[in-house]
């Protein structure tokens, strides 16, 4: 970034984090940036720490050193619904909604923090627009839904936060090809018209670089690779590594 | 999909654990039952083996129980590890117990069951206006025992509603809520006895004291979670009982006696309105219009839980109750405040065992520490388990089942205990929703009607 006040596009900066459950060190000194309204992907093979980096960002895991900066702010022990509030939202990893609650009142869930009534209705009539799949099955009981549904059902509770960020923790997993396709044709156009930043944690490494600008590449608590999306999916190691050959 | 291959760290060591864990199976599934016996022995036994003089202040120790402590604690571990191979065998499957399973592809319609099918038809209205107007003549009708037995229930169906709040909707165990009760019926009998505050201005003060008290305990309380919780809760309510027990304000053991009913506006109603009434016809002469009076009261009192309670539940904050016992995690990541969420509930939930406790106070005009010992925690519990965790209409259902029965089933009152033990046991089982399942859990499908979103073409975008 060449930019006069970079602080001021900077949504999110990682420096040197680390953090550990008991005696495992998950991450290990982690770095990355994220700017305003950009998408960005974090790729990484299964227990990289890659869940573990967006928990310690969203105040779920204390760090054990290094920093987290959100909206030019230090998040140092600053609670998770704190964060939320200042517009930092993640989808977590496997879905998460509320089973017994309906899809109403899951979207709801996720404006629990904003008071304006009147703006919650529109988003909601927004994001059921958004995923037709969920208009149709509004009142319907959340642990009805398939896991595709259940999946733009977390997707949608997370942007009823109206987050300047959102963390998205594999949205791909277990689903099928077209419903994939799908969630991630609507996570570009959110970006594209609400210019949400978005940090993308996938394992699907090709779908992940064709959908994101900039891309970081984790291996066991560190990131090892970095650059814009288009590079790394030319590169030769990677594509040895997460693209199968 | 074309992502990275084999590199699975999982893969290899799957088929390992299952040849080696089969005698370390055999060897836990006998420890484990003789582990919970040891425990549960360790818990009761000063409960057992101790017996405690009230009017003496004397502890005894009787050793000879302990042969029957042992018999009873194991026995009961046994028992209840031999339950889970009974569930696994004769239970419900995987839908009962809150784990829900997507629906076959294509069925995706929740069925009511016919009460609360009951409930969303055009006949509740007109039902439920009938209902009340029979509820109103009822003790006018009714001999004094009969009043005071409904009065029993309607106090019990307030109790059950609160406890729903905090173990039904909220997922928190409370064994202690009895002492909430206590601390709203004491209210009542001691501002009277010492500065004649009547009941109407006891009322809202009985509420406010269990509320308050609630919430100071809850602070430390909801620290812990799960079993703890129960745990704690449950030694709070004995404390509060032993501490009723042993202070100079509570009378002790012997207790409060003349705490007055209500009046109506400075009347006392049987001397100076019923010869009234029975000129007129209206009233046996055997009607204690006191009674009537505090049926009435508790019988609007209950109604006004039941809204209120079914407002919450589908308030902000109720839903943040239901997903928090859902899913702790998901909540934080949708900005929900854990440990406030939890201490509402707590905190309001013992506002209607307060409101009971002095109305309870004024019927039965004489409290002692004896009326809230663990078994009305115990009483309470089942009715919202017996009735259905989270459901209105299936607390109200388990209260009136659980105090009319026995009060009509006299034969058995000796046994109640026992009964109600076995009946959880059942339950828990075979039921585990409870008698009238709360309609947010009931996923029965049936298929949707033509015309409807084809559940295979569920992708987004537009
Ligand atoms: N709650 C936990 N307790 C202990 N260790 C954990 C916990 N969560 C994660 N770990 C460990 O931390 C490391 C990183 O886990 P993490 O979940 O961040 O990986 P990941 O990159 O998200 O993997 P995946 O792609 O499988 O989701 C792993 O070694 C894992 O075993
Ligand atoms: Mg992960």
């Amino acid at each position: 970034m060449t930019s006069a006040e970079p602080l001021d596009k900077t949504v999110l900066e990682l420096k040197d984090v680390r953090a550990s459950y008991g005696n495992i060190e998950a991450l290990k000194g982690v770095s990355l940036t994220v700017q305003a309204g950009e998408i960005i992907a974090l790729l990484g093979a299964n227990g990289a720490g890659k869940s573990s980096a967006l928990k310690v960002t969203t105040g779920l895991l204390p760090p054990t050193g290094g920093s987290v900066r959100f909206s030019g702010r230090e998040t140092k022990g600053e609670r998770t619904e704190r964060l939320v509030k200042r517009g930092l939202v993640m989808v977590p990893e496997g879905r998460r909604i509320f089973p017994a609650l309906t899809v109403k009142e899951n979207l709801l869930m996720g404006a629990y923090f904003r008071k304006d009534k009147q703006e919650i209705r529109r988003d909601q009539e927004w994001l059921l627009d958004l995923f037709p799949a969920l208009a149709s099955r509004a009142g319907q009981d959340g642990g009805t839904l398939s896991g595709g549904e259940q999946q733009m059902l977390a997707i949608a509770r997370g942007l009823m936060g109206r987050p300047i960020l959102l963390l998205l923790d594999e949205p791909s997993l277990g689903l099928a090809p077209k419903i994939i396709r799908g969630i991630f044709q609507t996570i570009g156009e959110i970006n594209r018209t609400r210019g949400t930043a978005i940090l993308l944690v996938e394992q699907n490494a090709r779908l992940a670089l064709t959908a994101s600008a900039r891309a970081y590449i984790m291996t066991t608590g560190r990131i090892t690779a970095e650059g814009p999306s288009k590079e790394l999916l030319e590169n030769e190691e990677v594509k040895k590594a997460y693209l199968g050959g | 999909m074309p992502e990275k291959d084999g590199k699975d760290p999982t893969g290899a060591p799957l088929r390992r654990p299952r040849e080696k864990g089969r005698g370390k199976k055999i060897l836990l599934s006998i420890l484990r039952p003789l582990k919970a016996g040891l425990w549960l022995s360790l818990v009761a036994f000063p409960l057992v083996t101790f017996k405690f003089e009230a009017e003496t202040r004397q502890a005894h120790f009787l050793p000879e129980r302990i042969p029957l402590l042992l018999l009873i604690c194991f026995g009961a571990a046994v028992a209840f590890d031999g339950l889970g191979w009974l569930k696994k065998a004769f239970g419900p499957g995987k839908r009962a117990g809150g784990i829900l399973e997507s629906p076959p592809e294509g069925l995706n319609r929740p069925r009511l069951s016919w009460v609360n099918r009951l409930l969303k038809s055009r006949f509740f209205k007109p039902a439920s206006g009938v209902l009340l107007i029979f509820l109103a003549v009822l003790p006018f009708i009714s001999s004094p025992y009969g009043v005071n037995v409904y009065i029993t229930a309607l106090i019990y169906i307030t109790l059950g509603l609160g406890l729903n709040i905090v173990v039904g909707v909220s997922g928190l165990l409370n064994l202690g809520y009895v002492a909430f009760y206590a601390v709203g019926a004491y209210t009542y009998a001691i501002l009277n006895a010492q500065f004649g505050l009547s009941f109407w201005v006891c009322l809202p003060l009985g509420a406010l004291s269990a509320t308050l008290l609630g919430f100071i305990l809850g602070l430390p309380l909801l620290r812990v979670s799960g079993d703890y919780l129960a745990i704690v809760t449950l030694g709070f309510g004995e404390i509060t009982r032993l501490v009723l027990t042993n202070i100079a304000i509570t009378n002790g053991p012997r207790g409060i006696a003349n705490i007055p009913p209500p009046s109506l506006f400075g009347f006392d109603l049987n001397q100076s309105v019923k010869p009234f009434l029975l000129k007129l016809g209206l009233i046996h002469s055997r009607t204690d219009l006191d009674k009537v009076l505090i049926y009435l009261i508790i019988l609007m009192a209950a109604i006004l839980t039941v809204a209120a309670v079914h407002r919450l539940e589908n308030s902000r904050l109720g839903r943040a109750w239901l997903a928090l016992r859902e899913d702790e995690t998901a909540c934080q990541a949708v900005g929900v405040n854990r440990a406030g969420a939890k201490l509402t509930a707590f905190t309001l939930g013992s506002t209607w065992a307060g409101l009971a406790g002095v109305v309870f106070a004024s019927q039965i005009s004489f409290i002692n520490p004896q009326s809230f010992t663990f078994m009305q925690s115990v009483m309470i519990l089942s009715i919202v388990v017996l009735g259905g965790m989270g459901s209105i209409p299936g607390v109200v259902c388990g209260a009136v089942i659980l105090i009319l029965l026995p009060e009509y089933l006299r034969f058995f009152a000796d046994y109640r205990m026992l009964l109600f033990g076995l009946l959880m046991v059942v339950m828990m089982v075979f039921r585990p929703e409870g008698l009238i399942k709360s309609a947010r859990y009931q996923h029965i499908y049936r298929a949707p009607k033509a015309g409807e979103g084809d559940p295979s073409d569920s992708a987004s975008g537009k």
